[in-house]
């Protein structure tokens, strides 16, 4: 990792030599030095396997430089990177590649202005997980295994299964996942901003699956930290027992059920289906399942969601966005209602000029200017990173969803009585596109049944399929829980800190009956 | 090493190769208990160009430099360890430093991997016996160079003129009709050459042209709306944008062609009706379009032998094909007779090659054959777990992320009747005609695929077209009840298949003819 002190003087010495370039009106130089470092774990106990199968890492600096040239038919805005040189000759050849790619955008204003809202968030990463090393990475691994396979070992029922029936091993107990320690740092600097500033950020995250595959039985464990002291294997003991917990799973038919949501299909359904729809650029697109809802209620009255990047103690925070803005609080969905969307500099300066904007947003700009505040402008790769060689794009950080009253899971599961508890989902799309809110989904793991109001037999699984509607979803919730847990799915860069959710009818299909005969 | 350029091109994949040899061949000497070595560097040159709703948006004319290193190392245990790293023109004067310090780091990784492997085997008696050395199955050696194929260079293309392309497109396409709320049109083409050196003396330097074009288009009636979104491409040129292809097996129109009449089909979709959804199965007759992902889908990923392998159980999910290693579905029946189902890096399109980046020679692997499940794609690991030989399908999508199992070209192999007497036949059913998006079970063994159009068949004839359709069905069930495949075989580009952690979007390419089956049809919710 390159030192935050040399990302600085890279965007200073940058700015510098920018200003005083005659055919730019304005630059910015963003530098950045990333790391990402897995250990991905694959062990079967009835396949020949490693255990850490890929101990790795990726790693990239470089510095990118966005820059508007004057040109008689109108500015054009060009943005170049230079991979691997914080010298002033990266500065130039970044600056000669944006010169070349420059286009004419009508929607282009700016770059970004200063905010009226200040930084709060500095100092928040974990100077120990810079200096990870090979073997500290190697051991996180197997950590994590070793916890999975202790639970394992220990299962008394299993154990006894064992010994008049397979041996252990044979009952195909499954670990697999990984553990990822995302290493951050960046600069920037712009003409239109006072300061060169920097940010850096540390993100530990473990996600752990577990079977007894001889029993269709799946668990799952999670971890989501900023300090790597707190990465102790747990992730992988919670899959173990989840995965136990699973054994003797039933199959359910096809019909409209009370279900309770767990954390993961609370951020499955965030993070494929209701984000993507609560960004400016996806009312400007006509993409968005909520066009021309801002101001409206699009969901039930208890829903509050909030994206707050600025939260320490937060995996998800930073301290300044990707555009030199500061990150802070944003309220996207407030008891039911639709009141704010995430959003960068560049869109919200394009939507307030779009003739079109009353009709997308479904009301005028300027009557909402606190819906469109730019503190969501990042230049993340899915799945960790803060490249230099991207324009930045709208993306959550910390996203938060809240009910109004301190509710437990069995407050959930007594109001619900009879129905399904699931715990995980997977393949979730919005089949028909984002803007129908349809989507389809299947239980990959950690259910059960609800008996009168009670967890009951555990759900086998991948033998249901959701085929259901969000807004069906959103308007039909009937209690969430206090507690959340903060959850991240494959890929993507949020966090999603996801209490359970009560709803009160959700459409599920019985599948793959053949592999019961098979 | 030999002089190295000034500029990332892929000219300098030559000057590096002495030192990336040297360096591999040599590591089992220089590192003690290094049992293999290898590494993988890879230049592309690429330029890209978008427009939305008539105006440009972007440009970008550059070059990315990689490298990645795979190691296997142990003494009471063999284990992996890799590294990958990003890199720039300032890296090239201590380029050979960085790669042995990659190298190192890999070395390092692996043998702190086998130590602990060793451990926790003698730890943990019972469940530590399947904590097993790490061995690759043997391949014959290649010192090879594979060149690109073009017409219309893309080192040679001028920006300007992407820029000036793509933004009348996306002008042609907004003046289709003003029920046409946005449009975004964007293109891309490139050079890449890869580098494989190993420990066993491989040498293998392949390039490959890509091109590609993109519209997504969103359509706004009275009645509805409808979101579209496809692509065009081929291992080619620029000519695939401009000019279109007319090839044996890959037919797509010049991106301006392509996109106005995507935008056409998305004006009369929102205009029509929804499909409403069937509570049992129906026939349905798949259009070569859609087969490509539904090949995609219910063939290539489950197997993909990592997967099936359980090595993906976090992640992409297992395989219905094999439970354990003594009960798979090799040599069972998992389809009519009407279905054969391959894949081949010989074919051309998105997911051709010569060798996979493991230095294995690809080769045509026969999936099934009348029904008969045959077997899986594999890497040397994987193969050697089976015991079988490898068929070089291990990729990555950049030098420094892991190779994983990945498809090819995966394909619905061609039969023999025309797809017109195929739809002829059906007195009641439905034509679904083209891929949008999917969802599948986790060890593939369920589907629901949307499809761009479905239409009615009503006593042999097409009618009524319906919007929001698709079918959702058992994977086994659905392949049981194919009773004709036509002779109209395809092959299309697969944009962007996700798989590993981190995340590699891969482009590849599938395809196949018209089929006919049996399918829960699924509309809007």
């Amino acid at each position: 990792m390159v030192s935050l002190p040399t990302l600085k003087r890279t965007a200073e010495q940058g700015l510098r030599y920018l200003r005083r370039q005659k055919d730019i009106q304005e630059a910015e130089v963003f530098v950045a030095s990333n790391a990402g470092l897995t250990a991905r774990v694959n062990y079967t106990s009835h396949i020949p396997c490693n255990g850490v199968e890929e101990p790795k890492s990726t790693s990239s600096h470089g510095l990118g430089v966005r820059a508007v040239f004057q040109d008689p038919r109108g500015p054009r805005i060009g943005l170049g990177s230079e991979a691997g040189d914080l010298s002033l000759n990266g500065v130039k050849a970044a600056l000669e590649k944006a010169r070349r790619s420059a286009v004419h955008d009508p929607d282009f204003t700016t770059l970004p202005r200063p905010s009226p809202e200040r930084r709060t968030l500095t100092k928040y990463h974990d100077p120990s997980a810079m200096t990870l090393t090979d073997t500290d990475l190697v051991q996180a691994g197997w950590r994590v295994l070793t916890r999975a396979l202790d639970e394992f070992a220990k299962a008394g029922s299993l154990s006894a299964s064992a010994q008049t029936g397979p041996k252990l091993r044979e009952l195909g107990f499954i670990v697999g996942g990984d553990v990822t320690v995302l290493l951050e740092r960046m600069a920037m600097g712009s003409t239109r901003l006072p300061k060169v500033q920097t940010d850096e950020s540390t993100l530990i995250a473990s996600f752990i699956t577990a079977m007894v595959e001889r029993e269709g039985a799946k668990g799952t464990g999670s971890g989501c930290h900023t300090r790597l002291s707190a990465l102790r294997g747990d992730a992988g003991a919670e899959a173990a027992r989840n995965a136990l917990s699973a054994v003797g799973g039933v199959r359910i038919k096809d019909g409209a059920y009370a279900v309770v949501l767990g954390p993961q299909p609370v951020t499955e359904l965030m993070s494929n289906l209701i984000l993507p729809s609560l960004t400016v650029a996806s009312f400007y697109d006509c993409s968005s399942a909520f066009h021309g809802k801002l101001g409206r209620q699009v969901a039930h009255h208890d829903l509050t969601i909030y994206d707050h990047g600025a939260l320490p103690g937060h995996m998800g925070s930073k301290g300044i966005t990707c555009e030199g803005l500061p990150t802070g609080r944003t309220d996207l969905i407030a008891d039911g209602k639709l009141v704010g969307l995430l959003s960068s500099f560049y869109e919200t300066e394009r939507m307030l000029r779009d003739p079109a904007a009353k009709e997308k947003l479904g009301v005028p700009p300027e009557d909402c200017p606190g819906a469109l505040v730019p503190r969501n402008g990042f230049r993340f790769a899915g799945g960790g990173g803060r490249r230099f060689d991207i324009a930045p794009s709208v993306a959550p950080t910390n996203v938060f969803i809240e009910g109004p009253d301190k509710k437990t899971r069995e407050d959930l599961l007594r109001q619900v009585q009879n129905g399904v508890y699931i715990g995980r989902i997977w393949y979730t799309y919005p089949i028909n596109g984002l803007r129908t809110g349809d989507f389809t989904a299947t239980v990959v793991g950690d259910s059960y049944m609800i008996k009168d109001g009670k967890l009951a037999a555990p759900i086998k699984a991948n033998v249901l399929r959701i085929n259901d509607n969000i807004h069906q979803v959103l308007q039909n919730i009937v209690g969430i829980t206090s507690k959340s847990r903060g959850t991240i799915i494959w890929a993507a860069d949020e966090v999603v800190y996801a209490p359970e959710i009560a709803v009160a009818r959700l459409r599920l299909t019985e599948i793959a009956g053949f592999l019961d005969a098979h | 090493m030999s002089t190295i350029p000034k500029f990332i091109t892929t000219d300098l994949v030559e000057a590096i190769k002495n030192t990336a040899v040297e360096l591999t061949t040599e590591a089992p000497a220089t590192h003690k208990l290094c049992r293999y070595a290898d590494l993988r560097i890879e230049v592309t040159e690429e330029k890209h160009a978008g427009a939305e709703n008539g105006t440009s948006k972007y440009a970008s004319e550059d070059s990315q430099f990689a490298c990645g290193i795979r190691v296997l190392a142990g003494d009471g245990a063999i284990a992996p360890g890799y590294f990958g790293q990003m890199l720039g023109k300032a890296d090239l004067p201590q380029l050979a430093k960085t790669l042995a310090s990659g190298l190192k780091h890999a070395y390092e990784r692996a043998l702190a991997n086998a130590r602990e492997k060793a451990r926790t085997r003698a730890k943990y008696k019972d469940l530590g016996e399947a904590l097993s050395d790490t061995r690759l199955a043997s391949v014959e050696v290649h010192r090879d160079t594979v060149k690109a194929e073009y017409s219309l260079d893309p080192r040679q293309v001028r920006l300007d003129d992407m820029v000036h392309y793509v933004t009348e497109v996306s002008r042609a396409v907004r003046d289709v009709d003003e029920q046409l709320k946005y449009n975004a049109v964007s293109a891309v083409t490139l050079i890449t050459r890869d580098l494989f050196a190993s420990s066993e003396g491989a040498c293998i330097d392949q390039s490959f042209a890509l091109t590609k074009g993109t519209a997504c288009v969103v359509a706004v009636s009275e009645t509805g709306d409808q979101e579209l979104a496809d692509d065009i491409g081929h291992q080619r040129g620029w000519e695939v944008i401009t000019e279109g292809v007319v090839e044996e097996h890959i037919r797509n129109l010049d991106l301006l062609t392509f996109s106005t009449n995507l935008a056409r089909d998305a004006v009369k979709l929102a205009h029509a009706p929804p499909l409403r959804s069937s509570d049992k199965d129906v026939v349905v007759v798949t259009d070569p379009h859609f087969n490509a992902l539904l090949a995609h889908e219910i063939i290539g990923h489950p197997t993909e032998l990592d997967r099936a392998l359980k090595m993906e159980t976090a992640y992409a999910g297992r395989s219905w094909l094999l439970r354990m290693l003594n009960d798979t579905m090799v040599g069972k029946t998992v389809a009519s007779a009407f279905v054969t189902a391959y894949s081949d890096p010989s074919l051309p399109g998105f997911g051709h090659y010569k060798y996979d980046h493991e230095g294995t020679l690809g080769r045509k692997v026969a999936h099934i054959e009348k029904g008969i499940f045959k077997g899986f794609m594999n890497s040397r690991q994987t193969a050697a777990i089976l015991n079988v030989p490898p068929n070089g399908s291990c990729l990555a999508t950049e030098a420094h992320l892991v190779p994983l199992v990945r498809m090819s070209t995966t394909v619905f192999a061609a039969g023999a009747r025309a797809p017109e007497d195929i739809i002829h036949e059906v007195d009641k059913g439905y034509y679904v005609v083209g891929h949008r998006i999917p969802s599948i079970a986790e060890s593939r063994e369920n589907f629901r695929i949307s499809a761009q159009k479905v239409y009615e068949i009503h006593n042999g004839q097409i009618g009524r077209l319906y919007r929001g359709g698709g079918i959702m069905a058992d994977t086994k069930t659905f392949l049981m009840k194919v009773d004709a495949a036509g002779r109209d075989f395809r092959l299309f580009p697969i944009p962007n298949c996700g798989k590993g952690q981190p995340m590699q979007g891969r482009r590849l390419g599938n395809g196949g003819p018209t089929l006919r089956s049996r399918a829960h049809l699924t509309g809007p919710a």
